[in-house]
């Protein structure tokens, strides 16, 4: 019987019941029978909360600036307490993308992950400035805990900070879960931390929970898993990220001329470029940017390179799957991928013990590769031009036609003119020479896509170069021009033609955004330069098609001028371009680029006025008397002559018998505008619209601080983050502030606090205020518990709604929680108005009936003048009005009450007095530093004190000091003899001697009678017995009560060993938690575990 | 961080573009070579009274003058709005201080009730009937309607003036993108034609005249005769007739001419006529005097793609797009509509916004 098999069950994959199957209730959730309503008016509440919640989740649409075609990485953070598994995960998460275990994961590490979707990891250490940072720019963070240890400060902290700065998508992971041995604790323990985690997040966040470490990495199919989470998750546009355009950089160089390092002893400024790709909207040439940590730069320059790790192209596209060689691609410059590490002034090529040339079965690494062809020096290698990108199929980008792409022969000019530049290209070096290629140090900026060894090479190869080097250093620009004379010459001969319409635009362009440099190459040239062989000079080739183009060109500026190079690129008058209707041509020397130059234009024409209107000149307004011309007008009316019946019907629509409004806005339906510009060049785009996110750029900042450099450390994020317009500029800030119900201590007025708002971490001095009856808005102490207040500070401008948070220090040695507060900008101004009370008081020295002359509150008659009617109080109530100064005390004046005031009463002003917050403005630069955790701004008073070991200084009137309060002896009234003589009889006082002898009352005797005496003795013996009684029963129930106490007292005993045993086993687990990181702190790299 | 970026710029003209355009950036501009070759160098007394008008809507703003008034420093505030009253000086009108002011005022902490006193109609700048009637429907493209009012409560003819005008205007977030390319056909045309301390007859005989000329074109023609009389028409006498002409989009032109001695109100009406017609001859979407102020919006919109389809810049307009372009960093791409058309000269503008956002604007 046992041995029978039945038949398995199989669903039903198809037809009616394919939705049906499972088990019924967890199907479908609940029994809707159930919960239908029972009542027509239960029924009516029902449909209401459900429409209210459905309101409530609607939410205004933000508009997605992110391109779909081509997005930039989705930055994914690992953030979690040091010791927790972050590293590990990371590996992990590389390996299962490129199928490569990194040695040593830093910076931000860039992977394919499907064909529409890039993705960016970066691991957060656990220095708070950090994970600010980090929380502004992440898409999702992958929040680790330690299952074993449970919730630490830092993940709290961390989660406040992205509440104040737009809640991206965050997914817990809970490990080291193999530390917990017992079945039933391990579900506890998930159940508690989940429980947890969604009150903090949301009700049912997603929480991974990763069991061991094998190998050195998670379990493969639980990474699998993760993998499949992330890969299908959705990013809600964030207000701040799609209102900024920023970047995290995945690499950082420092261009600065070795000399000037050396003579400065490298304490002089650096030119220093960061890369990464573009993320927000789109980086427009002169936009200001602030990087967190260093402060505010401006660009230099923003070049667009070659996507280092591209998404595949069309060509892998059709296929369904991403291809094996396309999951490989990691870009990740600041760690050791591929044996080649980019540090900020250096290539370090990592090679293994030993590796032979032929071994072409075992796949390089680009280190590898970069040696071997090293030692080919006579081949036709490509040595930087083609680096970084180690494991690329696709030798070329399909965005081919992207003008910045280069050939062979303008890596040639470019090498040239990297060896102009580059002073220093070693003796060595130039040992390497194959042909005109160097192999110049700074070359390797230049992102590309590589060449595999798979493919055959053929001839000078293609370098995949995407970026035209367009630095020449000022002093040299002249000569390198002079030096390529073919292209000169050919683009003056351009301009004889006739300088071609998009070459035209582009010489624009650059000339705009290159600001001191020079742009040698045109894209013009560029383009003709890929066909020329290498015998024929650049110029001459496709002569003849440049010059019938030219000829095109000219043709079609006969009727139409080039407006955006007239009007942004040469140094016509503005007169002069409207008047010129048949310029053909902007002449060559008159496209210069220094038409930044102040425009003296205006002061040539000493007479004519600002004016809108032009001057209507009856004689050139003659032709209108011409019948012909008048007719010639009628196409453009609805009335006139046109093609078809369509617009008289729309007229009709249009007609407005009343005639009296001229706006009928509403009625024109808005075309959708066009996504982007069409068929204009790159030049101009950039130029025009800036540079779209997702591409990978280049961007050189000027003038950064020399620490950035010397202390760079690539644990530690760099965001270059962009600022708009206004958040330039320095003003006072009213925000809404609430301090955080974690933070221990009360916040104080003129205490400084670090704030995080936009890009910028900065101290200030904040003035908290409240509202007061709408009138006026009142400084207050200190801020209220449980209730927002408002606070005002200087501080850079923030759009109005962008939320912040704030600290009370940043260092790592604070215990506590140390989010202070969190709120809201609400407005931004160049003044305050907040006012504090001012009690001025003073005392009545001459009393009239309801006037009276008070001193002591003013000091002179000066100041009175100025509070001349002012109302008064004294302390009773009496209340009153200043009238005039009196001569005689200086600042005394006369006043007048509603009743007669006493010579005992203080009078007092209740003034408001306006205070402004201090200009102080202090950005936490704690990337400059060599230790970025011990960043230290302004210090407390308090804590000045306590480090200067300083007193408290003591105001004697602040003293407290035991109050007297004399009770007060009235004299007794005396009447004169004469008026009391006067007075009649009912008013004469009445003053009787005190009686001197006893009453009868006092004086009489008692004596019982026997009757009463007997009920009396009786009444005694009841109580003596009821006495005793009492007593008794007191001594019985202390009896009882003795008895229960000793009980509770057991009980307690046993309940306090339990207690004592709860935290010996607490404290075991803080104890290996805090030896585990002391550990990691003196091991460094020395992990805390093996496994 | 606090030494803002500083924009140099020779010479008297384009004053006005140049104070809106450092207010609306946050960026100090500094003017020099004020007339310095003029025999009464510097400023004129509109311009002093321009900034000082200025100085009233904004909150924090630093205005320096040098000594011999040929150079302006400006280091511009927060525009705070709110109730403004301000006499104009009577050699210019309204229209000069009130342009500058329309680019301004949307972008204000409170919304603007701005009185102006002087001269409503003068030759040079617009009058406050094209302002009412024009400039302030071009506001309306971008989203800035509710509450946007001109009020003229009393006219005043140059050279003595006396007119009033109430100027409300609503604060907005953001402006909206543009994207206006499709200049219809015109569908009516209205008019005002206005005397004051003249015979009224005089609005009536230009009314007749004007339509004399409009009327082979549409029907749909209404020519108000506006007579202020009494304390309401100023201390001058004038007449003028300003004219507009709308298409089915909603396109606007106009055009305006004022009285001159020596001159009938039928050459006036004449004069506006013709001029209106060839403004309605040179195309496009928005009207010559305007284009300054439609692309500045332009600018300022959202960071999407705005395109607004206008006839050949005026020399004013040129000086202002290479101006935006030193303040916003913005360019504009203009294209013919049609390259193969040679006589069709109306141009495509196109720019990216730069997601100008009302930062002045209070949320306590």
């Amino acid at each position: 019987m046992e041995t029978q098999t039945h038949k398995p069950h199989r669903p039903a994959q198809s037809g009616s019941k394919a939705g049906k199957t499972g088990k019924g209730k967890q199907k479908t959730g609940f029994n809707e029978k159930a919960f239908a309503p029972k009542s027509g008016r239960r029924a009516d509440r029902q449909a209401r909360r459900n429409v209210e919640r459905d309101e409530a989740r609607l939410h205004v649409p933000l508009v997605n600036r992110t391109p779909d075609d081509e997005p930039p990485p989705v930055i994914i953070a690992i953030v979690g307490p040091p010791g927790v598994g972050k590293t590990t995960l990371l590996k992990s998460l590389v390996r299962r993308y490129a199928k490569q275990t990194l040695s040593e994961a830093k910076g931000p590490i860039t992977v394919v992950a499907g064909k529409k979707r890039r993705l960016t990891f970066i691991e957060c250490n656990s220095d708070l400035n950090s994970m600010i940072d980090i929380g502004k720019v992440a898409d999702l963070v992958l929040l680790m805990i330690d299952g074993s240890y449970g919730f630490e400060m830092e993940t709290f902290e961390f989660l406040n900070i992205l509440q104040a700065h737009g809640f991206p998508k965050v997914i817990g992971i809970l490990t080291h879960l193999d530390l917990i041995k017992k079945q039933a604790t391990l579900r506890a323990t998930k159940k508690l931390l989940k429980r947890r985690f969604w009150n903090e997040i949301y009700q049912g966040a997603k929480l991974f929970y990763l069991s061991g470490v094998l190998n050195g990495r998670y379990p493969d199919t639980e990474i699998l898993n993760l993998s499949r989470f992330i890969s299908v998750m959705k990013f809600r546009p964030l207000i701040f990220r799609n209102t900024h355009p920023y970047l995290l950089a995945d690499r950082i160089e420092d261009l600065t001329p070795r000399e000037e390092i050396r003579t400065s002893k490298g304490r002089c400024d650096r030119t220093v470029t960061l890369y990464g790709y573009l993320r927000g909207t789109n980086l427009r040439q002169n936009t200001k940017v602030h990087i967190p940590g260093v402060g505010d730069m401006d660009i230099k320059t923003v070049t667009k390179l070659g996507d280092p790790c591209p998404l595949p192209d069309a060509d892998s596209e059709k296929r369904r799957k991403l291809s094996e060689k396309k999951k490989l691609l990691v870009h990740a410059p600041m760690s050791d991928v591929g044996g080649v590490m980019y540090d900020k002034d250096a290539v370090w090529i990592n090679v293994p013990g030993n590796f032979t040339r032929g071994a072409t079965d075992v796949p390089h690494g680009e280190g590898e590769r970069m040696v071997i062809d090293l030692q080919d020096a006579r081949s036709n290698i490509r040595l930087f031009g083609s680096s970084s990108n180690p494991l690329t199929i696709g030798a070329r980008h399909h965005d081919r036609e992207n003008s910045y792409s280069y050939d062979d022969d303008d890596d040639d000019d470019d090498d040239d003119d990297d060896d102009d530049e580059e002073e220093e290209v070693s003796e060595a070096d130039s040992e390497f020479r194959a042909g005109d290629q160097v192999f110049s140090e700074d070359e390797q900026d230049d992102q590309g896509s590589g060449e595999d060894d798979e493919q055959p090479r053929t001839g000078p190869s293609n370098t995949g170069r995407h970026a035209v080097r367009t630095i020449v250093r000022p002093t040299r620009g002249f000569f390198s021009k002079e030096k390529e004379g073919g292209d000169v010459a050919f683009a003056d001969s351009d301009s004889e033609l006739g300088l071609s319409d998009d070459e035209g635009r582009d010489r624009a362009g650059e000339i705009m955004y290159a600001d001191d440099e020079k742009e040698i190459l045109s894209d013009g040239e560029e383009e003709f330069d890929e066909d020329s062989e290498d015998e024929v000079p650049a110029w001459k080739s496709g002569l003849a098609a440049k010059a019938s183009a030219a000829f095109e060109e000219l043709n079609r500026r006969r009727w139409h001028k080039d407006w955006v190079a007239m009007i942004y690129s040469s140094s016509l008058s503005p007169a002069q371009i409207a008047n010129s209707a048949d310029t053909t041509e902007v002449k060559q020397d008159e496209i210069d680029d220094d038409f930044f130059r102040v425009n003296s234009s205006g002061a040539v024409n000493q007479d004519d006025l600002d004016m809108t209107k032009e001057v209507l000149s009856p004689v050139a307004l003659k032709e209108w008397e011409d019948e012909g011309v008048l007719d010639s007008l009628k196409t453009l009316f609805i009335t006139g002559d046109h093609d078809g019946g369509v617009a008289d019907h729309e007229t009709n629509a249009h007609e407005n018998p009343e005639g009296g409004d001229f706006v009928d806005l509403e009625a024109r339906k808005a075309q959708p505008a066009p996504a982007e510009f069409e068929g204009i060049d790159t030049g101009t785009r950039a130029l025009v619209e800036g540079y779209r996110p997702g591409t990978y750029v280049r961007i050189e900042l000027v003038s950064v601080p020399c620490e950035f450099i010397q202390h760079f450390d690539s644990r530690y994020p760099i965001i270059v983050g962009g600022l708009l317009a206004a958040e330039e500029h320095m003003g006072y800030l009213q925000v809404r502030i609430k301090r955080h119900r974690w933070f221990a201590r009360t916040l104080k007025t003129n205490d400084p606090l670090i704030f995080s708002l936009g890009w910028r971490r900065f101290q200030s001095v904040p003035i908290y205020s409240l509202d007061d009856h709408s009138i006026r808005m009142r400084m207050l102490k200190y801020t209220p518990e449980h209730m927002h207040c408002y606070a005002s500070f200087y501080g850079p401008v923030a759009l109005p709604n962008t939320g912040f948070c704030a600290f009370n220090a940043l260092s790592g040695e604070t215990v506590a929680f140390r989010v202070s507060a969190t709120g809201v900008v609400l407005d931004i101004g160049r003044s305050t108005k907040i006012v504090k009370k001012l009690k001025l008081t003073g005392v009545p020295f001459k009393i009239f009936k309801n006037t009276a002359f008070i001193r002591d509150m003013f000091t002179s008659a000066l100041e009175v003048a100025k509070f001349e009617g002012a109302s008064i109080r004294t302390v009773s109530g009496i209340r009153g009005q200043v009238k005039k100064a009196l001569s005689k005390p200086e600042g005394a004046f006369r006043a007048t009450f509603e009743d007669k005031v006493l010579m005992s009463d203080i009078i007092f002003l209740r003034a408001w007095y306006s205070i402004q917050p201090r200009r102080f403005y202090n950005p936490v630069t704690s990337l400059l530093l060599s230790d970025k955790s011990r960043w230290f701004g302004m210090r407390l008073t308090g804590q000045i004190r306590r480090d200067e070991g300083l007193k408290t200084p003591l105001a004697v009137n602040s003293t407290y000091k035991p109050i007297g309060r004399p009770s007060r002896r009235f004299n007794t009234l005396k009447v004169p003899k004469k008026l009391q003589a006067a007075l009649p009889y009912a008013s004469k006082p009445r003053l009787m001697k005190p009686q001197s002898k006893q009453t009868y009352m006092q004086k009489r005797a008692v004596v019982l009678e026997p009757e009463e005496k007997k009920t009396i003795a009786l009444l005694q013996q009841i109580r003596a017995l009821r006495k005793d009684q009492v007593a008794r029963r007191r001594e019985k129930q202390q009896e009882r009560k003795e008895t229960h106490r000793k009980k509770v007292q057991k009980d307690e005993a046993k309940d306090a060993e339990k207690e004592k045993e709860k935290k010996k086993v607490y404290m075991r687990a803080a104890g290996m938690k805090s030896k585990r990181e002391a550990d990691i702190e003196e091991g460094g790299s020395r992990k805390r575990r093996k496994t | 961080m606090e030494s803002r970026s500083l924009v140099n710029f020779s010479g008297h003209q384009y004053l006005r573009q140049r104070l809106v355009l450092s207010i609306l950036t946050g960026k100090n501009v500094r003017i020099d070579k004020i007339r310095s070759q003029d025999k009464d160098p510097g400023l004129r007394d509109y311009e002093v009274s321009l900034l000082r008008l200025l100085e009233k809507v904004t909150n924090g703003s630093v205005i320096e003058i040098s000594v011999t008034g040929t150079a302006v420093l400006l280091k511009p505030g927060v525009v705070s709005g709110g109730p403004i009253i301000h006499d104009c000086p009577l050699s210019r009108s309204i229209g000069y201080f009130l342009e500058p002011l329309i680019m301004i005022a949307p972008f204000s902490k409170k919304p603007f009730q701005l009185t102006l006193r002087g001269i409503t109609t003068d030759e040079n700048d617009l009058s406050v009937d094209l302002i009412r009637t024009v400039t302030l429907p071009h506001l309306q493209l971008f989203g800035i309607s509710d509450g946007l009012e001109l009020r003229i409560k009393r006219r005043g003819a140059p050279p003595e003036g006396g007119g009033e005008v109430q100027f409300l205007c609503p604060i907005v977030k953001e402006v909206k993108t543009l994207n206006f390319v499709d200049p219809g056909k015109i569908k009516r045309i209205r008019g005002i034609a206005h005397a004051v301390r003249v015979n009224p007859q005089f609005s009536n005989r230009m009314i007749d005249a004007s339509r004399s000329v409009l009327n082979r074109f549409i029907p749909d023609i209404y020519l108000y005769s506006d007579v202020y009389k009494g304390d309401e028409s100023g201390k001058s006498p004038g007449y003028a007739l300003s004219l507009l002409a709308e298409s089915t989009t909603s396109a606007i032109h106009c055009s305006e001419a004022v009285s001159t001695p020596g001159e009938t109100p039928e050459d006036i009406a004449l004069l506006a006529t013709r001029a209106l017609l060839s403004e309605i001859r040179h195309g496009g979407c928005v009207d010559r005097k305007h284009q300054s102020l439609v692309l500045l919006m332009m600018v300022l919109g959202s960071e999407d793609i705005g395109q607004c389809r206008m006839e050949e810049p005026s020399v004013r307009t040129i000086q202002f797009l290479r101006d935006i372009k030193i303040f916003f960093g913005s360019v504009f791409n203009i294209t013919p509509i049609d390259p193969t058309d040679s006589s069709n000269t109306e141009l495509l503008y196109s720019c990216l916004g730069t997601g100008y956002v009302n930062v002045n604007r209070s949320l306590a």
